[in-house]
């Protein structure tokens, strides 16, 4: 399971909501896998889902993988909510 | 086998590696993780530097053609690339005062009520290179050099934050996370006077921004394009004959364009670096930070408010281009022509606009941004004389974070006292 957090740069934000969601699926029992990367190089890598803000969420809107947008960074449970679920229904897929 | 040890640990990229193995050994991940981490973290670090020479000899050209043209130094403001290009001399002092900068700041946290743990690696890697120039520069030696660097970074990583803490507090309303930036001050002082002159009743958010100007979320595309007419315009102005030599017979418009795109690749290469030498380091600082500082708060890289007034960003950093122009243009009247500094002025300038936002509605964000703008720029002009960068090889760039910038004026101050002139 991979997943690509986006934001402008790639090493600030990015890195920081990566960071959340390991540990929020850490702790429920998941092993999440992944890398930040800035909005010119996140096209097209090979990645289970994409996070990233809602401003840079609506620039990666045509990849093939699901991508979730988060409206506020410092949420912990708006991450946990829209993002849990997807790392669920992963692991069970596979 | 002294020596070779001594020349090991002088070498940037392998005490750098050291430091990320080292925590990640610290985190107890698991071998392979460890050999991983450590190896990205060396190739990132590597790849830094390429990028950064590449960044320097596309500015080499571009300074003689600036000067022919407009008899002025010109330079662009950014700090990676100077931090950068500068680890060949003073790689071991930077990396060391980026690590024990980073425990005095845990030690402060620890024992203050100021829990800030600052978490915005590149900025801590350039602050610490902008402390090593500055300092060795001031004629002290190695250990000096780190000593002190380590010392007042460790301090700046708090107070920094807890400066800029009302105005985060303003933003989003609560104080879950800090501003961990080398702008925050500089950004909350533009935010608080476009809260003066600004209406809170009128919010930037109300605005719609047309969809085409969504490419300016892409750094890459944005930088080209500035780049390349700061390039073309410079060109245009320098004499044919003068031209031919600099370029060696090629037609001086393909010359300036691609030495334009030749910039902005490097820069690319060089954030391509940062991302991976990051990637390892800043999760282990965290998990060390939060280990020993209980009730830690991150002090977090700029984006992070980019969510609270999203149209602000846009709004905030074309006013601070704005701005930014208007100091390119009266560049005969200071010490040096400041370029418009594509990723200064729009991170900095799109966080004034939401700063700005959140005390003075739309007119502030406008007001904040463009005040950002014209007075960063302003800075980084008046500031230039302060600290030279030739010795390193290195012309046409020059700091870009007005608290690192502030930090060294006191510095060059309090070494007046001790008889070290400015």
């Amino acid at each position: 399971m991979y997943i690509l957090s986006v934001c402008g740069m790639g090493f600030g934000t990015s890195l920081m909501l990566l960071m959340d969601i390991q540990s929020m699926a850490k702790e429920h029992g998941y092993t999440v896998d992944g890398e930040a990367t800035d909005l010119g190089s996140a096209k097209g890598k090979n990645c289970d889902l994409m996070v990233a803000s809602s401003e840079i969420a609506a620039e990666l809107s045509d990849e093939n993988v699901p991508i979730v947008s988060i409206d506020n960074l410092l949420d912990k449970n708006e991450i946990k909510e829209k993002i849990l679920p997807m790392i669920e229904k992963l692991y069970k897929g596979v | 086998m002294i020596d070779l040890l001594v020349s090991i640990l002088s070498n940037p990229s392998i005490i750098i590696a050291l430091i990320a193995g080292l925590g990640l050994i610290a985190l107890r991940k698991s071998t392979s993780d460890i050999i991983k981490g450590t190896l990205k973290t060396l190739f990132g670090f590597l790849i830094l530097q390429q990028g950064a020479g590449i960044i320097v000899n596309s500015l080499i050209p571009f300074s003689t053609m600036f000067t022919e043209a407009f008899g002025l130094t010109g330079i662009v403001a950014e700090d990676n690339a100077i931090a950068a290009a500068v680890q060949v001399v003073l790689g071991k002092e930077t990396a060391f005062i980026l690590i024990f900068s980073f425990l005095i700041n845990v030690l402060i946290a620890r024992l203050t009520k100021y829990k800030y743990i600052f978490l915005t690696g590149h900025m801590m890697f350039s602050f610490a290179a902008t402390m090593a120039i500055v300092l060795s520069q001031m004629g002290l030696s190695s250990i000096m050099t780190i000593v002190l660097g380590s010392i007042i970074q460790g301090i700046s990583m708090v107070l920094f934050p807890a400066i800029s803490q009302p105005s985060v507090r303003k933003v989003i309303g609560n104080d879950n996370v800090a501003f961990g930036f080398w702008g925050s001050s500089w950004i909350s002082l533009s935010g608080w006077v476009g809260g003066l002159f600004g209406n809170k009743e009128q919010s930037s958010e109300d605005v719609k921004v047309p969809k085409s100007l969504d490419f300016l979320k892409d750094m890459s595309i944005l930088m080209g394009i500035i780049m390349i007419i700061v390039y073309v315009v410079t060109a245009g102005f320098v004499d044919t004959d003068t031209m031919n030599e600099i370029s060696g017979g090629i037609n001086k418009y393909q010359f300036a364009i691609f030495e334009a795109l030749g910039f902005v690749v490097g820069i690319l290469i060089l954030l391509m670096g940062v991302r991976m030498f990051l990637a390892e380091i800043v999760p282990a600082f965290k998990g060390i930070g939060e280990k020993i500082v209980p009730g830690a708060k991150p002090a977090l890289d700029v984006p992070i408010f980019y969510s609270y007034a999203p149209v602000a960003v846009t709004i905030g950093f074309l006013a601070a281009l704005i701005g930014g122009l208007i100091v390119t243009f009266m560049s005969s009247l200071l010490p040096v022509a400041v370029l418009p500094s594509v990723i200064g002025l729009f991170f900095m300038g799109g966080a004034a606009g939401v700063f700005g936002n959140a005390r003075g509605g739309l007119r502030g964000a406008i007001i904040a941004g463009f005040f950002l703008g014209l007075t960063f720029s302003l800075l980084v002009a008046l500031a230039y004389p302060l600290i030279g960068l030739s010795e390193y090889g290195i012309s046409g760039l020059w700091f870009a974070s007005p608290d690192a910038i502030i930090v060294v004026i006191i510095i060059k101050l309090i070494g007046l006292l001790f008889g070290v002139p400015l």
